[in-house]
This record gives structure tokens, C-alpha cells and sequence, in this order.
């Protein structure tokens, strides 16, 4: 059912999203996105970009539609497969989503703990990719001795820490300053160039038009369009 | 469930119960409080209960005997009330035997015997009990029936509002501790539901990082279990000193008072009511994490 070597990591088509209260968030949508693509989602606020993560991570049902990632059949799976997909994929958000009561370390060991891995993995995997994303001599801290540039840093190492082969963010760059965006820009970059699909919701105009990396414009929950490597191309 | 895990699980529980002490306390107060009132009220039925049956199980049927009846015919009737359906005991009672025993209940009163004039007008008896205590009144009908009986009396009233009273005190029993159970559970989710909510961020991140519902819920429903056993605990001993100091009590002020003995009943009760902790501090966290599961 899910296989590694499948191209495709993210199938959607025909999906749309009508919330209860009526909103149309996402309109017959189809996207492919292939393994090892780097993605921008772009569009002004009210788009249907975050809609478009949380379908992904099945934290919503799609209304009609169908949808595979990493091999999972989201709108058809039992719910007691949700944390299987889940596993599969590593999730980072505006607000870093940290517990503030854990140090960086065991904020990022809390991912793999969660699923059972085996303690020395644990701890080997932890120092590994708290290397990647520059934080090692920060084990110890907790996040409000962080800098928000650092929290986020943390939230990467743990969507990385279980080597899933996607890594979707909603607006990753939100709450940050451009100087340390970049910082976050670069960790991603490195990531990609590692092998793991990156999709990235963001209206961060200059972001989007520095990597030239492919471009899904939404607008009112429509794709209006799918530039290979574009510009993030409309005034926000 | 793999070792790493369960130590996970019990540190989980440990950090929590020092993180949220005074909850922790209030919740244990609780329990204790509502086991120990569910506690008493158990007892109280109980004994009750014992005791109506005890009592019912006393009641005889008097079958006192024609004057004239021969021993042959006596003998004849013992046969035909033994073979009655449901009778469980046949005593004879000849006059003299009651005689003795009325003087004997009298007493220091005995001398009221002489102006009987050394006569005796007593009858000759039976004394029947029943195995079903709703059968005396049927049993006493069919007797009077047979030859040689002159008349069976039974305490119609003490048994029939027995029957009532017995049946009145187990319902309102079963219902108090139905209500009180309820009430413990409601008590005890919400207060679990206090540490669940304060941890409702840490759920929504291992929900998202793929922690399966059964791991989440394992430390709240352990917590919560810890809890229950911990109020129960001290419930159970409050009641069984409770109950000493009552037994005792009664025990000195006057030794008829059929109070069911100390053990096993003791143990009985705090095993009950131990239990009683456990499911209801598991019940209660389960119900207050299924909403926080839903991420
Ligand atoms: N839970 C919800 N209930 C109802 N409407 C919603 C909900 N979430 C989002 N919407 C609506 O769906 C549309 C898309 O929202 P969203 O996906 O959050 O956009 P974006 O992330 O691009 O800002 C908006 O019109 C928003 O008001
Ligand atoms: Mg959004």
C-alpha cells in the first residue's frame, strides 16, 4: 500500500473542502507532486493554503475527492492509521508548536519517543540532526531561552528526526525576521538536497521569488497556477 | 507494551502527579471523600439487609393443638407438616415444655404463676419454621386445616412490613450508590480533565508527530488510576476504623445488635471499595481525554 520507491508523494484530484459553515476553502483541486520536489504553495491570506497542509496531514477530511500521500489513501484510510501517516511525514508550523517544559533535546527526542524507538537510536538520531540544523550546544535549553529563529530550528530537527521522506510547513517563516528566515531557508534547502520532498506554504513574496523553486498559486481555494520555477508573481 | 515504553509511561505519571500536586490531592480528597461516603452506605445496606433476613428467617408459625388429640394422632401430624412443602424445622412444644418456659420468661415474676392453682392452660404445640419467609402465610393457612390443630399464628405484621421495609432499603441503597458512583466519576473526570487540559498542547504535538490514541491515553489513564487506587486506599481505611469504632460501640451499649462481624466483611469492603477507585479514576480519565483526542 505504501511503498517507498513510489514518484509520486503527493496525489490529489478532484479534491475540494467546504468547511461546515459553508466556506469553500479548496475547489477541485489536482496536484501531483513528485519525491524530492521542493514546493511553494503561495496565495494572500484566506487562500486555502493551510486547508491544503491539513488535508495532507488528515487533520481534515476532504469534502469529494481523492488523495494519496506517501502511498496513504487519506479520505479512504481508518482512522487508527492516521499516526502511520503522520510518521510518515514531518509537520512545521508558524508557531513552532514546541513544549515549553522539555529542553531542546527532549523536545526533539519527544518525536521518536512517541513511536517507540529504541533508546540509544534515539539519542544518536537527536545529536544528528540537532547538528543539521546548528543547535547542538543548545541541548539543554528550554525553548523561552531560545530566539524565535532557534524555536523553529528545534520544530525542524524534530519533523526530521524520524527520516520521513516529506516535510510539509505552514508558513514556517511567518512569525521571523528576513535575516533569520533565510536561516530557516537554507536548513530546508540542505534537507532537499538530501533527498526529502520539501512542500512550504508561505506569502513571503521575496522567499518564493529568490529560490525559483516550483510555484502552486491558490486563490478562493483554486490552483490558478503551477509554474515549474517561478516567482511568487501577484502583490500580497 | 516494550519496557522503554512502560518507564516512559510510569515517569510520565510521576512528573505529572509532582507537577500538578495540589490536583493531584484535591482529586485523591475526592475519591476519598465520595468512596467513603459510597463505603458507608454500602455497610449500612448490608447490614440491614442481613438483618431483615435474620429477622425473617426467625419467624415461626405457632400450631397449637386440640386438648384431646391422642399421641398417635400427634405423631400422625409431625409426619404430615414435615412432608409440608418449604418447611424447613418441626419442633413439638407439650405444655409442660411452654409452661417451663413461660416461668422462665417471667422471671423474677414467677410467683404470678400461683394463681394458675397448679393447673395448666397451655396447649400442646408445633413450632414450624419455613426455608422462604414468603411462605409463612400460605403455610399457616394450609395448617390450621389438618386435623387436631386448633388454631396457627404467625407475627403477620412484624413479616409483612419485613418484607416491605427490606425491599424499600435495598432499592434506596441501590439507588444512593448508583447516584454516588456517577457522582464520583463526574467529580473525578473533571478533575482529571483540569490535567488533561493543561496538557492539551503536549496531546495536539503527539498527535501530530504520530503518537497512536492508546499512547497518549496510557499516562492520563494510569494517572488517573494511581489517583482512584491512592483515595480508595485511605477510603478503605477510614471506613474500616469506622466501623470498628461502631462495632465496639454498639458492642457496649447492648450486645443483641446483629451488626455483621468485622471479618471478612472488612475485607470484603475494602477490596470493594479499592476496586471501586481504580475503575472509577480509569473511567473518569478516559472520559475527559476522548475530547482532547480529536487533533
Ligand atoms: N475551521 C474552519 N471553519 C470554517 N471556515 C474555515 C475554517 N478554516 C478555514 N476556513 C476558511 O477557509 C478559507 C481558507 O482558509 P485557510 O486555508 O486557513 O487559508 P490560508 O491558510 O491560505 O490563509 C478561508 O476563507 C477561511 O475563512
Ligand atoms: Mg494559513
Amino acid at each position: 500500500m505504501k511503498s517507498p520507491t513510489e514518484i509520486n508523494v503527493i496525489k490529489m484530484k478532484s479534491i475540494s473542502k467546504v468547511y461546515d459553515n459553508g466556506a469553500v476553502a479548496l475547489d477541485n483541486v489536482d496536484i501531483t507532486i513528485r519525491r524530492g520536489e521542493f514546493v511553494f504553495i503561495v496565495g494572500s491570506s484566506g487562500a486555502g493554503k493551510s486547508t491544503f497542509v491539513k488535508l495532507l496531514l488528515r487533520e481534515i477530511m476532504p469534502t469529494s475527492g481523492h488523495l494519496l500521500v506517501n502511498g496513504y489513501n487519506v479520505k479512504k484510510m481508518p482512522n487508527r492509521e492516521i499516526p502511520y501517516l503522520r510518521r510518515s511525514l514531518g509537520v512545521i508550523f508558524q508557531d513552532y508548536r514546541l513544549l515549553p517544559n522539555k529542553t531542546v533535546y527532549e523536545n526533539v527526542a519527544f518525536a521518536m519517543r512517541v513511536i517507540e524507538s529504541p533508546r540509544r537510536l534515539i539519542l544518536r538520531s537527536v545529536n544528528s540532526v540537532l547538528d543539521v540544523v546548528g543547535l547542538r550546544d543548545k541541548y539543554k535549553c528550554f525553548p523561552s531561552q531560545l530566539s524565535g529563529g532557534e524555536q523553529q530550528r528545534v520544530a525542524i530537527a524534530r519533523a526530521i528526526v524520524n527520516n520521513p521522506a516529506l516535510i510539509i510547513a505552514d508558513e514556517p517563516t511567518g512569525n521571523l525576521d528576513p535575516e533569520t528566515s533565510w536561516e530557516i531557508m537554507d536548513i530546508f534547502q540542505r534537507i532537499n538536497a538530501a533527498g526529502t520532498t520539501i512542500v512550504m506554504a508561505t506569502h513571503d513574496k521575496m522567499i518564493v521569488d529568490t529560490m525559483q523553486k516550483r510555484v502552486l498559486a491558490i486563490e478562493d481555494g483554486r490552483i490558478v497556477r503551477d509554474e515549474a520555477s517561478g516567482g511568487y508573481g501577484y502583490e500580497v | 507494551m516494550k519496557f522503554r515504553t512502560t518507564e516512559y509511561f510510569i515517569k510520565e505519571v510521576a512528573t505529572s502527579l509532582k507537577r500538578n500536586n495540589w490536583m493531584s490531592l484535591a482529586s485523591i480528597g475526592t475519591v476519598t471523600i465520595s468512596l467513603f461516603i459510597l463505603g458507608l452506605f454500602l455497610m449500612v445496606v448490608v447490614n440491614l439487609d442481613r438483618m431483615a433476613s435474620t429477622l425473617e428467617s426467625q419467624v415461626q408459625i405457632s400450631v397449637y393443638l386440640k386438648d384431646d388429640i391422642t399421641k398417635e394422632q400427634t405423631e400422625a401430624l409431625r409426619q404430615k407438616l414435615n412432608s409440608l412443602q418449604g418447611i424447613d424445622t418441626v419442633n413439638y412444644i407439650s405444655k409442660e415444655d411452654a409452661m417451663k418456659r413461660f416461668s422462665e420468661r417471667l422471671g423474677d415474676q414467677k410467683y404470678l404463676l400461683s394463681a394458675l392453682d397448679e393447673t395448666n392452660p397451655l396447649p400442646n404445640a408445633f413450632e414450624i419454621t419455613v426455608k422462604d419467609p414468603q411462605l409463612v402465610k400460605t403455610a399457616s393457612k394450609e395448617v390450621e386445616n389438618f386435623p387436631g390443630v386448633d388454631t396457627a399464628v404467625y407475627a403477620q405484621d412484624i413479616v409483612e412490613h419485613l418484607f416491605d421495609l427490606t425491599r424499600l432499603i435495598r432499592l434506596i441503597g441501590l439507588a444512593i450508590i448508583i447516584f454516588l458512583a456517577g457522582a464520583t466519576i463526574f467529580i473525578i473526570s473533571n478533575t482529571i480533565r483540569l490535567t488533561v487540559f493543561a496538557r492539551r498542547k503536549e496531546i495536539a504535538i503527539m498527535k501530530y508527530v504520530g503518537a497512536t490514541d492508546w499512547f497518549i491515553r496510557w499516562p492520563f489513564l494510569l494517572e488517573g488510576v494511581v489517583l482512584g487506587f491512592l483515595g480508595g486506599n485511605i477510603a478503605a481505611i477510614l471506613l474500616r476504623l469506622a466501623y470498628m469504632a461502631l462495632t465496639q460501640k454498639i458492642y457496649d451499649m447492648m450486645t443483641f445488635f446483629p451488626l455483621i462481624p468485622l471479618y471478612p466483611f472488612l475485607t470484603y469492603i475494602t477490596i470493594i471499595i479499592i476496586l471501586s477507585g481504580i475503575v472509577i479514576g480509569a473511567l473518569g480519565s478516559v472520559i475527559s481525554i476522548k475530547r482532547f483526542l480529536e487533533v
